[in-house]
């Protein structure tokens, strides 16, 4: 099967230089006749090229200007996007690693004796107020710990970032 | 330093100064765009209702090729590339339009739909390509487009469509082998319409 002629080439330039069939050489129009291939390939330009010239009208379409304000404000909203994804990022880290602390706490307390009853008896106390909690983390809430929960998330906060440049760097 | 070439003297200016050499690498500002907008949006429309089969869909998808184009930001990389790389942003929209589940496929479309709105400038042979346009796959009615009424070679089409560019040849040849067949089926082809 010949997938090409060879004078398929010189017809191809012939069409799109819009000589055919008046430029060119009497033995290439008499080469199409004779050849099937050749003849397929002069009806489908034409007739694709017809259609090209031919479509639709321009008054559908948008203006060039509103597609380019159009671009510059996606472009902006994907450089605001880019810009805020590490902070994000190390907010949802930071959370994470915040409820996990507190998780903890709340399991460590679990264990340890006579702290839930604590709990049951504020909850049914009409007074439940400041005062109340500050009397049951007096309690159980060392002053220690209310500063390694913040730092912690800081620390979480800033390793997100940490972690977010690092991974984008690469 | 001045040459005889036909564009010697705008060649030689930029690499002499240096900045005009810079200012061509930018991205393509609002003025140059307009003036690419109006010279490729009907062509590349045309490539989309014809293939697609759906003017309505051509609208939106050249939308969405233009701001894809521009949100690029390629480098100044000459006018022919441009339209290379809008067609390919082109076809790889309507490969995902075709991928995506739709309620109405592509081969039930109806023969309506190929119609453009200028039916009284259309010839007996432009009717019957809307028909025979059908009748072929999608992957088809893109390499003949590109081929025959954009002009691309083997090689421009593979890199629009990404496929090898042996596959385009051969798959070119039996498209345009079986459209000739419907269209002179349909008694649109004289032969050679010379």
């Amino acid at each position: 099967m010949t997938i090409r002629c060879a004078q398929a080439t010189e017809i191809s330039e012939a069409l799109k230089d819009g000589r055919w069939p008046q430029g060119c050489d009497p033995e290439l129009r008499t080469h199409v006749d004779a050849c099937r291939s050749c003849r397929d390939l002069v009806l489908v330009t034409q007739i694709f090229q017809e259609a090209r010239n031919k479509s639709g009208p321009t008054e559908r379409f948008d203006s060039p200007g509103l597609l380019w304000w159009r671009a510059q404000l996606r472009r902006r909203n994907a450089a605001v996007e880019r810009v805020s994804k590490p902070i994000t990022v190390a907010q949802r880290f930071a959370v994470l690693v915040n409820l996990l602390v507190v998780a903890g706490f709340v399991a460590s307390q679990f264990g340890s004796s006579n702290w839930l009853p604590k709990w049951a008896g504020l909850s049914r106390s009409r007074a439940f107020h400041l005062e109340t909690f500050r009397s049951l983390a007096a309690v159980n809430l060392d002053w220690s710990l209310v500063l390694v929960i913040p730092t912690l998330g800081a620390l979480a906060l800033l390793s997100g970032v940490v972690l977010y440049l690092a991974s984008d760097r690469h | 330093m001045r040459t005889t070439d036909t564009t010697g003297e705008y060649v030689i200016s930029r690499v002499e100064t240096g900045e005009e050499s810079q200012a061509a690498k930018q991205p393509m500002d609002s003025d140059a765009f307009t003036g690419f907008y109006q010279r490729s949006s009907r062509p590349l429309w045309a490539y989309m209702a014809r293939v697609s089969g759906d003017p309505a869909l051509a609208d939106d998808l050249m939308q969405e090729s233009y701001l894809r184009f521009l949100c690029a930001s390629r480098s100044d990389e000459g006018e022919v590339a441009h339209r290379r790389y809008l067609f390919q942003i082109a076809t790889n929209l309507l490969r995902d339009h075709w991928r995506r589940p739709r309620p109405t496929p592509i081969d039930d479309v109806p023969e309506a739909v190929f119609a453009l709105s200028d039916h009284s400038s259309h010839t007996h042979s432009q009717m019957a390509l809307g028909p025979a346009l059908l009748r072929m796959r999608p992957r088809d009615r893109q390499l003949l487009w590109l081929a025959h009424a954009e002009g691309y070679s083997h090689r421009e089409i593979a890199e629009i469509t990404g496929l090898a560019s042996a596959s385009v040849r051969l798959l070119l040849f039996r498209a345009r082998r079986k459209i000739a067949k419907l269209l002179r089926q349909q008694g649109s082809g004289d032969g050679t319409r010379s």
